[in-house]
């Protein structure tokens, strides 16, 4: 918390001394539940012997989750700077359920549990099968081709993961009220993409200049038939 | 015993008797058609959970094989293949079952190899699934699985990837009795796993079902109750299993057993009661004209008289027919006695001819004085026993003279005084002779007292007047008239107005007054007259044996 206040200080700070560049700023407004998100007991249960349950999570308010579930990211080739990303393996779950990266990027999947997992993909942008290893052990993929990669676990069904590849480096997840920023975006007019896992995808257009920070909201869902075209599309 | 008693018995036995065999057979019968009925109950619900289990059998190998087709699990099998001493792959495994356990509720998972060597498995322990420990567990494709005390019913599914097997998923569920409405067994080669009888241990039932051969219907003994057991033999439970289902003979027949008993009880004491008052009734039907025909015997045993019974009083012919024999013998008896009493006069009457005989003088003179006597105590209305009495004891008044000896009694001239003496002794030594007699007692009087005079100068005791029997009296009246009137050694007789003429002077001292009265009505010596000279040379014919008794007799009279 302190961190993205001083970081929202920092931004600030920038964008008043140099003002070629700005911010996308905006909200994700869901009003309903999209998903029926059943979790694993987050408890290590392997070796006390009572059956790792499914349940409704209840830890979250189920608006704030699907909210912090989606991605917002800028089309277009823009740059793009790669970084390194973990995706863990923690009480059956993928941990973070959702990822952004860049495109180019390498994410790391180790595992944390007692028992073998194993982590592939048969998605268009990027196919893997890793195979099954155990506790401590690790594999990496680098993704070079933007899309979206739905990860998941042979010998454990219900685990699943996404990782949007964004085109550039401008993507990012919202927080749990909505919010969202893209930092120190060149000025132009872009197309702003939201993405949510069940509704898919959500544009508008948003317009940078050097003294104005763009500004978008996204409404989650719309109409029901734009809905099905961009689940047709993706 | 008494008759009540012995009538009661001889009711009551054959009924107690009766009653307690129909008891039995029906006991018997009960008890065989109890078992029929539990057998074929025991049978019903064999058949019945059996078509339930086929039923649920087919679901279960649908809804298996869908478990089979599991792809995490196929990925986790393939994963405990290729890596099978690696711990971490087991507990994947191990938690792959345990979530399939929570899902399908099922007690027990095992995943074995293609080989048939278990590879990994939970099963349920209270609200927990454990790993077991699988290195002794080789799951039977079907049938039971005894794990530790715990016995699991068990199917298993292949699990194959593409044309390969790869292994075998056995699913078990806690076996227990929950299908069985009766008591029921699970015993593993004589073992016994599993018994749902209240209140017995298992080790009771494994001795009491020792006897029993695997595949048969028994019978066992447990706590002194009996038990039908039939094995269920229409389902597989795999090698060495054997599930019993049980049912008690005795509880169920027991109360069926208890109405018949209250029955039969009721019927006792109502049979009894029955015997009682049939006894009672038919034995004083019978006993009460016993009991008259008794008293009268005892009252005739006292009196010495048998009396006749009226067998139209007894209502019942046999006692009519006892009475009639009664009679009958009573009858016989009295003529029995009578002949006796008839021998026995002849018999004084041959001792009287007898004395008589001894002198051709007195012969006939017992007689005559009978004869004489008799026709005065009719005179004088006396009834037929007392004439009788006269008669015979008139017959016999003389005979103590048989103690007198001839030469004293036969003596012509007069006797002296020692020989008068002698004479008068013969009263004495009669009524001596007759004393011993029986039934000749009411004769003495006469025998003894016959020469006592009226005024009491007789002998031999010197009585007077009424003092002296009646009988005896008539008597002394007759002696002297015959006396007189007979031809003696030493003089003839005198004549009959003669002999009545002493008679009457003699009445009031020799003689009663009142019977010399009778006499002289009687006219005695007129009769006697006209009689005489037929009658004298008659008898004389007679005592000579020259004429026939009858002839004689007849023209005597």
């Amino acid at each position: 918390m302190v961190s993205r206040v001083f970081t929202l200080l920092l931004a600030g700070l920038i964008s008043l001394t140099a003002v070629q560049a700005a911010d996308i700023e905006g909200t994700i407004v869901i009003k309903r539940r999209l998903t029926k998100r059943r979790v694993t007991t987050p408890a290590n249960s392997y070796d006390r012997g009572v059956s790792v349950t499914l349940r409704p999570d209840v830890e979250m308010d189920p608006l704030a989750m699907e909210r912090s579930h989606v991605v917002i990211y800028l089309e277009g080739q823009l740059a793009s700077t790669p970084v390194v990303a973990t995706l863990g393996q923690e009480n059956r779950r993928f941990v973070p359920e959702t990822l952004v990266v860049p495109v180019g990027s390498t994410v790391s999947f180790p595992n944390n549990d007692p028992i073998f997992h194993n982590v592939f993909s048969l998605s268009n942008s990027k196919s893997f099968d890793l195979g099954n290893y155990p506790k401590g052990h690790t594999r990496t993929v680098t993704f070079t081709k933007p899309g979206i990669v739905f990860v998941n676990c042979h010998l454990h069904p219900n685990m699943s993961a996404a990782i949007v590849v964004s085109p550039n480096q401008w993507a990012t997840k919202a927080d749990g009220a909505g919010h969202f920023k893209l930092s120190d975006v060149p000025p132009g007019k872009y197309t702003a993409v939201a993405w949510h896992k069940t509704a898919g995808f959500f544009r508008e257009t948003v317009t940078v200049s050097e003294s104005h920070d763009g500004l978008v909201q996204f409404v989650i869902p719309l109409e029901a038939e734009d809905s099905g075209k961009e689940m047709a599309r993706r | 015993m008494r008759f009540a008693t012995r009538s009661f018995l001889w009711s009551f036995v054959p009924f107690t008797l009766l009653l307690l065999g129909s008891f039995w057979t029906i006991q018997m019968l009960v008890q065989s058609a109890v078992r029929d009925g539990i057998r074929s109950s025991l049978r019903q619900t064999h058949v019945s959970i059996a078509h339930v289990r086929t039923k649920s059998e087919l679901q279960n190998s649908q809804f298996l094989r869908t478990l089979g087709e599991n792809a995490s699990l196929k990925a986790g099998v393939q994963l405990l293949t290729s890596e099978p001493n690696r711990a971490e792959a087991r507990l994947t495994v191990q938690d792959q079952l345990r979530e399939i356990c929570a899902s399908l509720d099922v007690d027990f998972l095992l995943v074995s190899n293609a080989d048939g060597v278990a590879l990994a498995g939970v099963m349920r322990v209270g609200d927990q699934l454990v790993a077991m420990d699988i290195a002794r567990i080789r799951p039977p494709q079907r049938g039971f699985l005894t794990v530790g005390d715990r016995a699991y019913q068990v199917v298993s599914t292949p699990i194959d990837q593409g044309e390969e097997n790869i292994g075998t998923l056995a699913v078990g569920e806690r076996f227990d009795f929950s299908e069985f409405t009766t008591p029921a067994v699970l015993a593993h080669n004589g073992k016994v796993l599993k018994s749902s009888i209240p209140g017995i241990p298992a080790e009771e039932v494994e001795a009491a079902l020792k006897s029993c051969s695997e595949h048969a219907e028994c019978e066992v003994r447990l706590r002194g109750e009996t038990y039908i057991s039939l094995p269920m033999q229409s389902i597989y439970f795999g090698e060495g299993y054997v599930l019993r289902s049980l049912q008690s003979v005795d509880s169920a027949s027991h109360p069926v057993q208890a109405i018949l008993r209250n029955v039969f009880v009721l019927a006792g004491v109502g049979a009894l009661l029955l015997a009682v008052v049939l006894g009672v009734l038919s034995s004083r039907s019978i006993v009460k004209p016993i009991a008259a025909v008794v008293s009268r015997l005892h009252e005739s045993e006292k009196t010495g008289l048998l009396p006749e019974f009226h067998p139209e009083l007894a209502p019942i012919q046999e006692i009519r027919e006892l009475t009639e024999s009664f009679n009958r013998a009573g009858c016989a008896i009295r003529e029995g006695r009578e002949n006796l009493h008839h021998a026995y006069v002849e018999f004084v009457k041959s001792l009287a001819g007898a004395l008589d005989a001894r002198d051709r003088y007195t012969a006939g003179h017992s007689r005559r004085v009978s004869e004489l006597s008799c026709a005065l105590a009719q005179a004088m209305n006396l009834n037929a026993e007392e004439v009788e009495e006269i008669r015979i004891g008139a017959l016999l008044h003389d005979i103590g003279k048989i103690g007198i000896a001839d030469s004293v009694l036969q003596k012509p001239g007069r006797l002296t005084k020692e020989e008068m003496a002698l004479i008068q002794q013969h009263p004495r030594i009669g009524r001596t002779i007759l004393e011993g007699v029986r039934g000749f007692q009411s004769y003495l009087p006469v025998v003894e007292l016959h020469h006592e005079d009226w005024n009491g100068t007789g002998y031999p005791l010197g009585l007077r007047g009424e003092a002296i029997p009646l009988a005896a009296r008539i008597v002394h009246l007759a002696d002297a008239y015959d006396a007189m009137t007979s031809d003696r050694p030493y003089r003839r007789g005198m004549s009959g107005e003669q002999a009545t003429g002493i008679i009457k002077e003699n009445a009031g001292t020799q003689f009663d007054p009142a019977i010399v009265l009778t006499f002289l009505a009687l006219g005695v010596p007129a009769q006697e007259a006209a009689l005489a000279s037929t009658a004298r040379d008659v008898r004389t014919l007679l005592d000579v044996g020259e004429i026939e008794p009858a002839r004689g007799r007849q023209l005597l009279h």
